[in-house]
């Protein structure tokens, strides 16, 4: 293998991929970059067995070849090497030659077959959706998942095509967030689960474009596989039944408050500081049906708090207790200036809605309090 | 909240002398004045000693100790089975006549509590005829002796009572603390465990009063932020207020190892042990644990502690038993335990409502019905498959107040690191 490529093309490919490199496996390969001459380019990927990111960096192809090398060590070599600079690579056995104007380094790697195969894409995109809208979505939607492995199911995000719309749901055991959007190309009925994990690296991915993102699913079924100009994601699925969240999904509500999400942010965020030295619980309280504010309070052993914010309130009055950490990252996330919290009493799920988003819906369950 | 300084002594120690073999002995006449061994199903069983009558003590029977040890020492006692409900309903009764004398009772264990009698002497007395009036009341009503002990601090007067058993009753006078103490052997200050007592032994310290005349940055070199505490005490001092049955802190379990021991198998089952003695006791207070924290004390007697607060909060066995596991496992590579403890903090009595049904609907159906047999046939009458035959004292035996270590050797002695936790690391 022998190539020249452009410094600053290379330093992005691998600081593209390196995200999905395995910084603590037993399999010494999966610390490595893969770089394999395709298409007149070279082509960088790494796994971890769950993702695999591949990036096509653009370059004057003299001798085909493949060799794995260090990932760290060649994403900091490169971005090392001064910008503007041509890059010649030149493998020779298992020993990576590179070589940049007055600079030249030797890597040593490991043989290109003990990669794993990353699964390629078919031919036809399943279907496409517009980064932008794809990653507003996940960014409304993924951080709801579950961290803990008790249910692995959810440290998924639903992923569920019908016709020409896409809904995401994530949900750990105590809070769901809902979103719906448009696809460009109409598929039958799919519903996948995928890692919550992976569409973080999604997101870094996509841009804020409105460029589409084309949407594979593997022959097999059990990966799914996203395109970008010049990069490609596969993750692996996650396998079982998701809950069925329609059900938890309140279809009424008895108060009914309209707020701006910064403001409620703050006083969260407040009150929180008091909560979090107890167990993290803040109380809403809504007056009666036209009063002008939410309070936001909190008690605990080192203090208690206590917060009004403006807000248009319908219905009856209601005293709700969350968990803030809860209700701090649905407020952080969602991607709006004005937002509606529904409840219809202290133990009965509360429902955040954009104001100008029918698309999405965030369901936080109470705390119960003794009275 | 540190309270003023008193000028009368009016924190009381009440401690039931022999409590379990007491209890046979006062409803089985023809135990009276025989050697009584309350534990397991006798000397050939491999469970330990519950409680040794004053008689049995004669033969060197302690709490603690195995069952076949005390048959060996004692072949005349007399073997009796542990009877927990029994035990439970008669500390309700004492407990019910303390609060008759004040409502600041704080109930120790099954058998101790502390009362602050501040406030009451326009009914009672001074704080001694207070004592008599309670030793009096619980004799003729319930059938039983107390010891008692008298100060202005909680230290002192645990010390105190203590120190005349049985039907004891010692009041120390305010100012009198330190020089009361220091004659004292040093195993009978609160918190100083047999290992300390070794250390300690290094420099000379055999009483309390050698301990007080150490200088405290020795002690602070030698026990890091315990040191200046252990100074204190050694003075009598104590600031912890007399709690009036307020909801804990926090819960913890301990279990010091009769062999130290490396074998991961052994840790993860004292764990377990450790981690159902918690949950029990989350449950019967009516409250769940934010956070799980372990203690591992290695051979060097170096301990360290990690914590983790929990997804949600729970008062069941597995999380915390799966939380401790994850917490103890990286720290125990290579090493040799001598102690590891469990304990709940962020205790809360708020429950997290949940979207798609409780995590372990199944195990707290379990774990109800298993409390209910408990309640219902005493703390042996179901337990884990795991847990059979592993040689780890159950919930009930043990009081979390008293390392397993000071009831082996024979001392009932409250151990300062049983205590909630105070300024713990992460």
């Amino acid at each position: 293998m022998k190539l020249s490529v452009m410094q600053e093309n290379l330093a992005r490919g691998l600081g593209v991929v390196s995200r999905a490199v395995s910084t603590r496996s037993t399999l010494p390969v999966l610390a490595n970059v893969l770089l394999r001459t395709e298409d007149a380019g070279l082509k960088l990927t790494a796994t971890n067995l769950e993702i695999g990111i591949t990036s096509w960096v653009p370059g004057k192809i003299d001798t085909d070849g493949a060799l794995t090398v260090p990932a760290r060590l060649i994403t900091d070599v490169v971005s090392g090497l001064p910008a503007g600079e041509r890059v010649d690579l030149e493998v020779d056995g298992t020993t990576l030659f590179i070589k940049a104007g007055r600079y030249q380094t030797h890597l040593r790697g490991i043989d290109a077959e003990e990669f794993p195969v990353i699964p390629a894409a078919g031919d036809r995109p399943t279907t496409r959706v517009s980064q932008k809208l794809m990653r507003q979505a996940l960014s409304e939607v993924a951080f709801a998942a579950a961290t803990e492995e008790a249910r692995p199911i959810l440290t998924g995000v639903l992923t569920r095509f019908v016709g020409d719309r896409l809904t995401l749901a994530a949900a750990d055991n105590y809070r769901i967030a809902v979103k719906s959007l448009p696809i460009l190309d109409a598929v039958e009925e799919t519903t996948l689960v995928v890692p919550a994990r992976s569409y973080q690296e999604l997101m870094r991915i996509l841009g804020d474009t409105d460029d589409p993102v084309e949407i594979m699913l593997a022959s097999s079924k059990s990966q799914v596989l996203f395109h970008v100009e010049g990069t490609e994601l596969v993750s692996r699925l996650i396998d079982g039944q998701f809950p069925n969240y329609q059900q938890v999904l309140p279809g009424s509500h008895a108060s009914r408050a309209v707020v701006d999400r910064e403001d409620l942010l703050k006083a969260v965020r407040l009150s929180g500081l008091i909560a979090s030295s107890a167990a993290n619980v803040i109380r809403l309280r809504l007056g009666e049906d036209g009063s002008a504010g939410i309070t936001i309070a909190a008690a605990a052993d080192v203090g208690d708090a206590e917060g009004e914010v403006e807000a248009a309130i319908e219905g009856d009055a209601v005293t709700i207790a969350f968990n803030a950490r809860y209700l701090t990252e649905a407020l952080q996330n969602i991607d709006a200036d004005q937002l509606a919290l529904e409840f219809s009493g202290p133990l009965s799920p509360g429902v955040i809605k954009p104001m100008d988003d029918p698309d999405y819906v965030h369901v936080i369950m109470p705390v119960r309090t003794p009275s | 909240m540190k309270p003023a300084a008193r000028t009368s002594p009016t924190i009381l120690h009440v401690d039931l002398d022999a409590f379990f073999a007491a209890v046979e002995q006062r409803d089985r006449p023809e135990l009276r004045g025989k050697p009584v061994i309350v534990g397991g199903g006798g000397p050939n069983d491999r469970g330990v000693v519950s409680a040794a009558s004053y008689e049995a003590r004669r033969f060197g029977v302690r709490s603690a100790m195995p069952l076949r040890t005390a048959g060996r020492l004692c072949p005349t006692g007399i073997f009796v089975p542990v009877d927990g409900a029994k035990y439970g309903r008669v500390s309700v009764q004492v407990m019910a006549i303390l609060r008759r004398f004040t409502p600041k009772v704080e109930p120790v264990s099954i058998d101790e509590a502390f009362l602050d009698v501040a406030g009451t002497e326009a009914l009672w007395g001074p704080s001694e005829s207070v004592a008599r009036a309670i030793k009096s009341a619980v004799h003729t009503e319930v059938g039983l002796t107390i010891s008692v002990g008298v100060a202005t601090t909680k230290l002192v007067a645990k010390v105190a009572s203590d120190l005349r058993k049985p039907d004891g009753l010692v009041v120390v006078e305010p100012g009198t603390e330190a020089a009361f103490l220091a004659p004292l052997a040093i195993e009978r200050l609160w918190g100083v465990g047999a290992a300390s007592r070794r250390v300690l032994a290094d420099y000379g310290v055999t009483t309390i009063g050698d301990l007080a005349a150490l200088p405290t940055d020795v002690l602070s070199r030698r026990f890091g932020s315990q040191g200046a505490v252990l100074a204190e005490r050694a003075l009598g001092r104590d600031p912890s207020p007399v709690g009036d049955g307020e909801v804990a802190k926090s819960v913890s379990h301990e279990h010091t190892f009769d062999v130290d021991t490396a074998e991961w198998d052994v840790l993860e089952r004292t764990l377990l042990a450790l981690s159902e003695g918690v949950a029990g006791r989350l449950r019967a207070g009516g409250v769940k644990a934010g956070t799980v924290a372990v203690k591992i004390r290695d051979t060097e007697f170096v301990t360290v502690t990690r914590q983790r607060t929990l997804p949600a909060p729970t008062d069941l066995t597995e999380p915390i038993w799966r939380t401790a596991v994850a917490l103890a496992r990286p720290e125990v590579r290579g090493m040799t335990v001598r102690l590891l403890g469990v304990a709940a903090t962020h205790l809360t009595d708020r429950e997290q409502m949940s979207l798609f049904g409780e995590e372990g609907g199944r195990q707290r159906k379990a774990v109800e019905a298993a409390d209910a047999i408990r309640e219902r046939f005493g703390a042996r009458a179901i337990t884990r498959a795991r847990l059979l035959r592993s040689g780890i004292a159950q919930p009930f035996e043990r009081d979390p107040l008293h390392s397993p270590e000071a009831r082996r050797i024979g001392q009932r002695r409250l151990d300062g690191d049983a205590r909630p936790d105070r300024g713990r690391d992460t």
